[in-house]
């Protein structure tokens, strides 16, 4: 939409100023790197960041989750009939700083889950209540990123608000009337002039040579890959290192599946159901009633996960179900990674002809 | 609705898991209107028999006391095993290594095999059948009231069955693994809310093994935290000594974990000997 310029000596002001009104969150340091979480002091901000082991996904799908409580009452037949009351727990008006556009392409993928087709009301409500101000990646993250090969590098239409570091300024483009407003009201800026775009051209030109291609072969070609490489031998050697620990999917911007389960409170006739976050890594996941289990082996979990990442979920909602933000590859002890599964997975079913 | 009777009892431990429950009681005490304690000797002073769901804590170290877990699961309808020496065998079983009569004589002198009674460590499943578990060292007060009430509503208690690495991720805890600091985490039970890698310490197994525990996967992480192999099957069997043992010639180790002659560890806590 429109373009303005936030000088960096402004943006402790502008942080100062919406914590006014809202909750402000954002990249801070940890001990171990870095994490999403509440800004009291603009000076926590660390926009710089490289990555955080969760995704702000924890923003709009919380790790547990309220959905309602019941009351249940006793009849003097001994039946027993139940009262629900949905549960929206308040979700604060939120800023959210700093999401990269790998992240942002995460919540796309979220919004069509969640709230196109069949709307989940607790995840509307969050996600009405959140702005997103995006940052722009001028450099990868480290050598697990591989945000390149999946189209990731540029921000999808999810911002309120996108920043772009300059020198001594940001470029701040905003994506939507209420991000302008944000803005506006908040701090003062400047309309870029057209030597500010023409030097944000050449900043947003310039970084695409610093970020690496991992994959051999490119998005487009993955599904057919992976059905090609359904009954890999690949599978069998990841099932035997995997340790099923589920940090893959639960650290990734793009799994969203959950547990749904009831808790009783100590009297035992009222009680609240919320949903938690579940892995399909996990051997209770596809097990049903009667003991059968859809993905008993390591291995087929393993596959499933990497299906659902490269083919299943572009099929179902339209967009690539990885975004390349290395995550999973960070999380995970014993080195198992998109990229390296995609590559061996070509190479086992596009041998190199021998040297003659 | 009759409140069911539970009753307490506890053999070879520290009691520990037991104090959990008496602390849980300090803020949850409408527990007790849903079930009565009629045992329960590190509470109270009466010995009530009538009991319908026993809670015991502790392992089975001496033949003598099988008759009494005999008579706990005569009584009862439902035994419940509290804690990892109760569910697991836990650290006491760790003496499993030597002979009997070796440790009775390290522990309590020249006449201590004659003067002690003692025998290998084991948890209360290997003498009577145990209804449910609730794991850990100390168990975890909200997993009991959970459990207490799963039992309560007929229900059959459930554990998690993947590793502690997910309540770590789910709390974004950094990974102590990356962070050099060994642990146990991949293949360990969760339930317990990762509270010792939330406090910076390495996960020791205290809450069993995952199901799928990948255990030459979990050696590979270790061997690269330094750990010579001797140590890695320290770690691996400090509180699962029983359960590997139990894994025969399949046990994740690196040597056998029985050695009845082995040098016993030179130690100041060892108890003074007899003169």
């Amino acid at each position: 939409m429109s373009l303005y310029i936030l000088s960096k000596e402004q943006l402790g002001e502008f942080v100062e100023k919406l914590q006014a009104k809202f909750r402000v969150v954002g990249p801070v340091r940890t001990e171990y790197g870095y994490a999403f979480d509440d800004i009291t002091k603009p000076e926590q901000l660390e926009l710089n960041y490289s990555t955080t082991i969760l995704p702000p996904k924890k923003y709009f799908l919380p790790q547990r989750e309220v959905l309602f409580e019941f009351e249940s009452e006793t009849d003097d037949k001994g039946l027993r009939s139940y009262e629900v009351r949905p549960i929206f727990q308040e979700v604060e008006p939120t800023v959210i700083f700093g999401v990269h556009t790998c992240d942002m392409h995460g919540i796309t993928l979220y919004d069509r889950v969640f709230a196109e087709g069949y709307r989940d009301e607790h995840y509307v409500e969050r996600r009405e209540n959140t702005y997103i101000i995006g940052m722009e990646c001028l450099t990868p993250c480290d050598d697990a990123s591989f945000c390149k090969d999946m189209g990731t590098l540029s921000a999808p239409q999810v911002y309120d608000l996108h920043m772009t570091p300059m020198n001594d300024h940001y470029m701040v483009d905003t994506g939507t009337e209420r991000g302008e407003k944000l803005l506006l009201d908040h701090v003062y800026v400047e309309m870029a002039r057209k030597e500010d775009i023409q030097q944000l051209g050449q900043v947003l030109s310039s970084k695409w040579p610093r970020f690496k291609m991992r994959l051999k072969v490119t998005r487009d070609q993955t599904p057919s890959l992976l059905t090609l490489g359904y009954k890999a031998k690949l599978w069998e050697e990841l099932g035997e290192k995997c340790l099923a620990c589920g940090s893959c999917t639960n650290v990734c911007p793009t799994c969203f599946c959950f547990d749904v389960q009831d808790e009783m409170d100590i009297n035992m006739t009222d009680g609240e159901r919320s949903r938690v976050w579940d892995s399909c890594q996990l051997r209770e996941f596809a097990l049903v009633a009667g003991g059968h289990n859809f993905r008993d082996t390591k291995a087929s979990r393993v596959r499933h996960r990497v299906m659902r990442k490269g083919k299943y979920i572009k099929q179902v909602h339209g967009i690539t179900g990885c975004v390349g933000c290395g995550r999973c590859e960070r999380a995970c002890l014993v080195n198992i990674t998109i990229p390296g599964t995609i590559n061996n997975l070509h190479d086992e079913m596009h041998p190199e002809p021998e040297k003659a | 609705m009759t409140k069911p009777k539970i009753a307490f009892f506890d053999f070879t431990s520290c009691e520990g898991c037991q104090l959990t429950v008496v602390d849980l009681l300090q803020t949850h005490l409408g527990l007790l209107d849903l079930v009565e304690i009629v045992q329960f000797r590190e509470a109270m002073t009466e010995k009530g028999e009538d009991y319908q769901i026993a809670f015991i804590e502790g392992s089975c170290t001496r033949e003598s006391d099988e008759e009494r877990l005999y008579k706990i699961r005569e009584q009862a309808d439902l035994v419940v095993a509290l804690g990892a020496c109760a569910h697991l065998g836990g650290v006491n079983a760790m003496k499993n290594r030597w002979s009997i009569e070796n440790v009775q004589t390290y522990v309590y002198g020249e006449n201590g095999k004659d003067n002690y009674e003692s025998y290998g460590a084991r948890p209360i499943s290997a003498v009577i059948k145990v209804d449910a578990a609730i794991p850990g060292c100390p168990i975890d007060r909200f997993e009991f009231l959970k459990i207490v009430q799963m039992v309560l509503q007929g229900r059959t208690p459930k554990l998690p069955d993947y590793p502690l690495c997910v309540e770590c991720k789910l709390k974004e805890n950094g990974c102590l693994n990356t962070m050099g600091k060994p642990c146990l985490g991949p293949i360990t039970r969760a339930g317990c809310n990762a509270i010792c890698p939330t406090y910076g310490d390495g996960c020791e197994a205290c809450r069993g093994f995952a199901p799928e525990a990948n255990f030459e996967y979990m050696r590979e992480i270790l061997r690269g935290h330094g750990l010579s192999e001797e140590d890695i099957d320290a770690r691996f069997s400090m509180f699962n000594h029983y359960q590997l043992m139990q894994m025969g010639e399949d046990a994740p180790l690196s040597k056998p974990i029985v050695e009845p002659d082995a040098p016993l560890p030179t130690s100041t806590f060892a108890a003074p000997q007899e003169n």
